[in-house]
C-alpha cells in the first residue's frame, strides 16, 4: 500500500477517536458508573419548576392544569418506578435554562435529590442545558448534582459553548461530560468523539397526495426516517461509536414512539426516548392506557438492546457512494445518502478522502456525485473503475453531459459512466434511476411490497452472516414481504420485538439467490441469513 | 394552433352529442328494440363487502347470470389483462395494498382463475405491461410489490402463466393486430403475441378515476397491452414527453417506430383529451374483449394512482362483470353515479390539466387547466362495439339504483368515503 495525505487524516482522527473513547470510559467510570455512554438508554425525563418555566409561553402547558401538574411535579421520586424492569437506564432531566435565579436554584436541589435516588437504582443522570445557562453556574450545580454528564439542546450563542461548558466542569472538579444535541449531522460526521447526539426527523409515512404534491401513478409515499442517518455516521465499520437520535414523537400514537425506538436502532443508534405531554401526564397519573404505551416503547428498547450483537455487523453494500465532508452543500450530499437508502439500494459509504482504487474493491457501482468536479487523480480512479466492468455515476462536472435526456450512459472500457444532465443532479431522480440502472444482483438485495418500508442490510463473519432489517412506517401491518439476497444461505430466521424468533422457508432462486417470504411486518423485522 | 374541432367526423358527431348510431338506428325503428349497429349483452352487477368472501362462488354466480362461459373457455386458453396501473413503480398509499386502490386485487384475480379452471380452461395467462426498467422483471416480481401470492394463483389452475406484455415476453416477434371496428386512429397495433395467442380474452379493470379520462373501466385496461419497449424505441424529440406512450400515444408528439403500423391521419388533433378514447376504442376494436370484470370492491376515488392530489381511498362493494365492454361499461359508470352517455365537460368528463405534467399545447387555450375528455364509452358505440345506452342494457343481479357508490360526491367530500 502507498501512502497517501488521506491516510494521514484518517490515522489522526482514529487516534483521537480512541482518546476521547478512553477519557469518555474512565470519566464515567470515575462517576461510579461502570457501564459507560456507550451502554445508556436515554429518555428524556424532563420536569420540574423550571420546565413548567421554561415551557411558560407554551399554550399546551397553560390551558391543562393536570398537563401543569404532572411536568412540575415529576421529579416525585414516583416516577422512578416507571424504570422498573424499563431497558431505559439513563435521564436526561431538565437542568439549567439561564431563568430567575431561585427557580434554577430550586431546580438544582430538585435533580441533586432525584439523581441521588434515580443512581442508587443504578440510572445515569445527565442534566439538559438550554441556551442561556451560565457555564460556570451550571458546572458547579453539575458537581453538586453529581451528574454523569450535560446535554445541551438548542442552539447556543457560540461554538465554544460546549468547550467553556467543559472547561469549567473540569475546573469545578465535575467529572461530567458535555453531549451536544448537533442540529446537522455533518457539522459533527467526523468529530472523534465515541458518543455523538443529533438532531433527527419525526419516523413517518404520507402520501404525496396528502401533502398536496402531484405524483404519477406510481408515486410512492414519503417517508421521514432517520436510519440513513446514523448508518452515515457508522460509515463502514461496525459500531464504534453510539449516535443519539433527538426528535419528538407526533403526540399519543403508540406506532410513533415504537417506530421512533426502531428508527434508530436499525442501523445501531438509540432514539433519545421523549415522552409527548398526553402521555406524560397519563403516566403520571398511573392511567392503564399510558403505561401500556410504555410498556410497548419498554418492549422495543429491550429488543434493540437483546440484539446489541447487531451492531457489530458492519454495512453491506456492492454500492459504493462517495461523500464529502468538507463539501459545501452537505444538504444534498445527505439527500443522495438519504433517498437511496428509501429505494432499497444498499450502499457503502467511501469517503472522498479516502477514494483510491483499494478502496472500491469490491464495489460493482459508484454514486460520484459529491465530486464535483473529481480531480485528475480522483477521475483516473473512477475511468479504471469503470474501465474493468464498474458502474460510476456522476453529475455534468464528469463532462459530455446530455442536452436533452435527464442523464447519458457512456460506455468505458468493460463498463460506463452516467451522467446527469442538472447540477446538481436531483438526489430523488437519481435514487429512483439507481433501479433502472442497476441489475439486482449488483445491488445485492430485492425486496419486494415494501412501499412503506426502509430496508438496511449488515453483515458479520466475513458475509457468511447476513442480517436484512426492515422498518414499516405505516400504521397497518406489511403482509407477505419477499425478500431476495445474493448468494446461497441455508438458514432465515425472522427476529421481530412482538413475537419469538420465527423460522423462515428458504428457497433457491433460478440465478443462485437465496429468497425468503416475511409473513407479515408490523413495524421491525430482521431476517438473519446464515 | 389547431382547432380541437376541426377533426370532427359525422360519427364523432352522433357520439359526442349523445346520440350514437346505434340509438338513432333503434329510435327510428322502435326504442325497445336492440341496436342495430351497437349490440350488446347482459351486464351483472354484484355488492361484495369484502375481498375476503367467497368470490369463486360469487363470479360464478355472475357468469350464470350473463349466459355462462364454460362453453367459451373450455379446453381454450384464457387471457386475462390486469389492470395494474403504475406498476413500473410502486405505486402505493401509505397502508394500503395497490389491490384496495389502483390495482385488480389479487384475490379477484384468484377467484377468476379458479373459476376459469373449474369451467375447464386449458390454459390461463395473466397479462400486464409494466416494467419500465432496462432489467426488466417478471410479471410475477411486479405482484410480489404488492404483497400478492403468487403460488396461490399459479396453483389455481392446473396451468397458469404470467407474462409481461410490455416487449416481447416470451414471444419472437411482435403479432400485428388490425382494428376490426371502425378505426379512429391507428389502423392496427403491434402487440405481445399473447394478445393474439388466446382463445377468449378478459379485461379484469379496477373501477376508477381517470385523471385524463374521467374514468377508467375495462375498456380504458386496454391501454396497457400497448408494448412500450417496441413503441419507445424512436428517439425522443427535443421537449417530447419523458413517457414514452404518452408522446406515442396522448400527445402523438412522435410516430410509432418503423415498420409498426402508422396513424391513419398524422395531422389529426393532438389533444389528448380527444385521441385517447379514439385510441383506446381501436384497441378493443383490435383485441377485442370477451369478458369485462370489474372490480369495484375498494377502490381509488378522483384518481387512477397513488400520486393524484384529492384522491382517496373508497369502498364501493361492486363487482360488475359483462359480455360487452361497452354495455359493462356503461352499466359501471352508472353504479359510480355518473351518466354514460354524459359529454364533454359534463362529470366525469371534466377534467384539469396540471400545467407541470403535461405540455403546453395540451391546455387549450394556452394555459387554461380545466379540460374535457370525450366519452370513451359513447367512441366505442359509435364505432359499432357496443351500446351505452342503458336501456338497451340487459342488467341483472343487483338493480343499478340499489348498487350506486356516487364517486363524484364522495371526491368532492360531499358524502363520506
Amino acid at each position: 500500500m502507498t501512502w497517501q495525505p488521506g491516510y494521514a487524516l484518517v490515522l489522526m482522527l482514529r487516534i483521537r477517536f480512541l482518546l476521547a473513547a478512553w477519557f469518555f470510559t474512565a470519566g464515567s467510570c470515575a462517576q461510579g458508573w461502570t457501564g459507560g455512554p456507550a451502554a445508556w438508554v436515554p429518555a428524556r425525563w424532563e420536569g420540574g419548576p423550571l420546565e413548567v418555566a421554561r415551557r411558560a409561553g407554551d399554550p399546551a402547558l397553560a390551558k391543562d392544569p393536570s398537563l401543569r401538574e404532572a411536568i412540575a411535579g415529576w421529579y416525585d421520586p414516583a416516577t422512578l418506578a416507571l424504570l422498573q424492569n424499563s431497558p431505559v437506564n439513563c435521564l436526561l432531566v431538565t437542568f439549567s435554562a439561564g431563568a430567575a435565579r431561585d427557580i434554577e436554584t430550586r431546580q438544582h436541589e430538585l435533580i441533586q435529590e432525584y439523581a441521588r435516588r434515580a443512581k442508587a437504582r443504578g440510572l445515569a443522570v445527565l442534566g439538559i442545558v438550554y441556551p442561556g445557562a451560565e457555564p460556570s453556574a451550571v458546572a458547579a450545580a453539575a458537581r453538586e448534582a453529581r451528574l454523569d454528564g450535560v446535554v445541551l439542546d438548542g442552539e447556543f450563542p457560540s461554538e465554544g459553548y460546549a468547550g467553556q461548558l467543559e472547561r469549567a466542569l473540569l475546573s469545578a472538579g465535575a467529572g461530567a461530560t458535555v453531549i451536544p444535541i448537533a442540529a446537522t449531522a455533518s457539522s459533527v460526521r467526523t468529530k472523534p468523539a465515541p458518543l455523538l447526539a443529533v438532531q433527527g426527523v419525526r419516523p413517518s409515512a404520507r402520501n404525496l397526495a396528502d401533502m398536496g404534491i402531484r405524483a404519477g401513478a406510481s408515486a410512492e409515499p414519503w417517508i421521514e426516517s432517520n436510519i440513513w442517518l446514523v448508518r452515515s455516521f457508522r460509515l463502514n465499520r461496525a459500531g464504534e461509536r453510539m449516535i443519539w437520535i433527538n426528535q419528538a414523537p407526533k403526540p399519543s400514537l403508540v406506532g410513533d414512539y415504537i417506530r421512533c425506538v426502531a428508527d434508530a436502532a436499525v442501523a445501531g443508534g438509540r432514539w433519545i426516548v421523549a415522552l409527548d405531554d398526553g402521555l406524560r401526564a397519563g403516566l403520571f397519573r398511573k392511567e392503564p392506557g399510558a403505561l401500556a404505551t410504555w410498556r410497548s416503547i419498554g418492549t422495543y428498547l429491550e429488543f434493540a438492546e437483546n440484539h446489541s450483537e447487531w451492531r457489530s455487523f458492519v454495512p453491506y453494500g456492492q454500492v459504493a457512494l462517495v461523500l464529502d465532508t468538507a463539501g459545501e452543500t452537505p444538504d444534498i450530499s445527505e439527500e443522495y445518502l438519504n433517498l437511496v437508502a428509501r429505494r432499497h439500494v444498499p450502499y457503502r459509504l467511501v469517503l472522498r478522502s479516502e477514494l483510491s482504487p483499494a478502496s472500491l474493491a469490491g464495489f460493482q457501482a459508484v454514486l460520484a456525485m459529491d465530486l464535483d468536479p473529481p480531480t485528475p487523480a480522483e477521475r483516473k480512479t473512477l475511468r479504471d473503475f469503470a474501465d474493468q466492468g464498474g458502474l460510476v455515476v456522476a453529475g455534468p462536472s464528469w463532462g459530455d453531459p446530455p442536452k436533452d435526456e435527464p442523464y447519458a450512459e457512456l460506455p468505458v472500457g468493460k463498463g460506463r459512466v452516467v451522467v446527469y444532465k442538472d447540477d446538481p443532479p436531483d438526489p430523488a431522480a437519481v435514487a429512483r434511476d439507481m433501479l433502472d440502472l442497476l441489475a439486482p444482483e449488483v445491488m445485492g438485495l430485492s425486496v419486494f411490497n415494501v412501499a412503506s418500508a426502509i430496508s438496511y442490510v449488515s453483515t458479520a463473519d466475513s458475509g457468511r452472516r447476513v442480517l436484512i432489517q426492515l422498518l414499516n412506517y405505516a400504521s397497518v401491518p406489511a403482509n407477505r414481504v419477499t425478500i431476495r439476497f445474493n448468494g446461497a444461505f441455508k438458514t432465515a430466521r425472522l427476529f421481530t420485538p412482538e413475537s419469538a424468533p420465527v423460522d423462515l422457508a428458504v428457497r433457491r432462486t433460478a440465478n443462485g439467490r437465496t429468497e425468503v417470504v416475511a409473513p407479515k411486518l408490523i413495524a421491525w423485522g430482521a431476517v438473519l441469513l446464515e | 394552433m389547431p382547432d380541437r374541432y376541426s377533426d370532427l367526423r359525422r360519427r364523432d358527431l352522433f357520439a359526442l352529442s349523445g346520440l350514437s348510431a346505434s340509438v338513432l338506428a333503434a329510435k327510428r325503428a322502435d326504442a325497445s328494440a336492440p341496436a342495430l349497429y351497437a349490440p350488446t349483452a347482459p351486464v351483472s352487477v354484484a355488492k361484495i363487502a369484502s375481498y375476503d368472501e367467497d368470490l369463486v362462488a360469487q363470479f360464478e354466480r355472475m357468469f350464470d347470470q350473463i349466459g355462462g362461459i364454460g362453453h367459451l373457455v373450455r379446453g381454450k386458453t384464457v387471457a386475462m389483462k390486469l389492470n395494474l396501473t403504475g406498476s413500473a413503480g410502486r405505486g402505493r398509499r401509505v397502508g394500503l395494498t395497490a389491490g384496495q386502490t389502483s390495482w385488480v386485487h389479487p384475490n379477484v384475480v384468484g377467484a377468476l382463475t379458479a373459476v376459469f379452471a373449474k369451467q375447464g380452461a386449458r390454459r390461463i395467462r395473466l397479462l400486464e405491461s409494466t416494467f419500465r426498467k432496462q432489467y426488466g422483471a417478471p410479471l410475477e416480481d411486479t405482484l410480489l410489490n404488492d404483497g400478492w401470492d403468487v403460488e396461490a394463483i399459479r396453483n389455481a389452475a392446473p396451468m397458469v402463466e404470467f407474462e409481461d406484455t410490455n416487449g416481447l415476453g416470451q414471444g419472437k416477434q411482435y403479432s400485428t393486430l388490425k382494428v376490426k371496428s371502425r378505426p379512429y386512429i391507428f389502423p392496427a397495433f403491434s402487440l405481445n403475441h399473447a394478445y393474439e395467442d388466446c382463445d377468449f380474452f378478459v379485461s379484469v379493470a379496477k373501477m376508477k378515476n381517470h385523471e385524463e379520462l374521467g374514468i377508467t373501466l375495462s375498456m380504458k385496461n386496454l391501454f396497457g397491452i400497448t408494448p412500450e419497449l417496441l413503441y419507445g424505441l424512436g428517439p425522443k424529440p427535443p421537449g417530447a414527453s419523458q413517457w414514452v406512450r404518452e408522446r406515442v400515444f396522448h400527445y402523438g408528439q412522435v410516430p410509432p417506430p418503423a415498420g409498426v403500423p402508422q396513424e391513419i391521419d398524422p395531422t389529426s388533433n393532438r389533444y389528448e383529451g380527444w385521441r385517447m378514447p379514439r385510441l383506446i376504442t381501436d384497441l378493443c376494436g383490435a383485441r377485442p374483449i370477451d369478458l369485462a370484470v370489474i372490480d369495484g370492491i375498494e377502490t381509488l376515488i378522483g384518481g387512477e394512482g397513488a400520486g393524484m392530489p384529492g384522491s382517496k381511498h373508497g369502498k364501493p362493494g361492486l363487482l360488475v362483470v359483462g359480455r360487452n365492454c361497452v354495455s359493462t361499461d356503461a352499466v359501471a359508470a352508472a353504479t359510480m353515479g355518473y351518466n354514460p352517455r354524459a359529454g364533454r365537460h359534463e362529470a366525469p368528463f371534466r377534467v384539469y390539466k396540471d400545467p407541470k405534467s403535461h405540455p403546453p399545447e395540451q391546455l387549450i387555450p394556452p394555459g387554461e387547466t380545466h379540460q374535457y375528455a370525450d366519452n370513451t364509452m359513447l367512441m366505442g358505440e359509435a364505432a359499432g362495439l357496443g351500446t351505452a345506452d342503458l336501456s338497451n342494457i340487459d342488467v341483472r343481479g343487483v338493480p343499478i339504483k340499489d348498487a350506486v357508490y356516487d364517486f363524484e360526491a364522495r371526491w368532492k367530500g360531499q358524502a363520506p368515503v
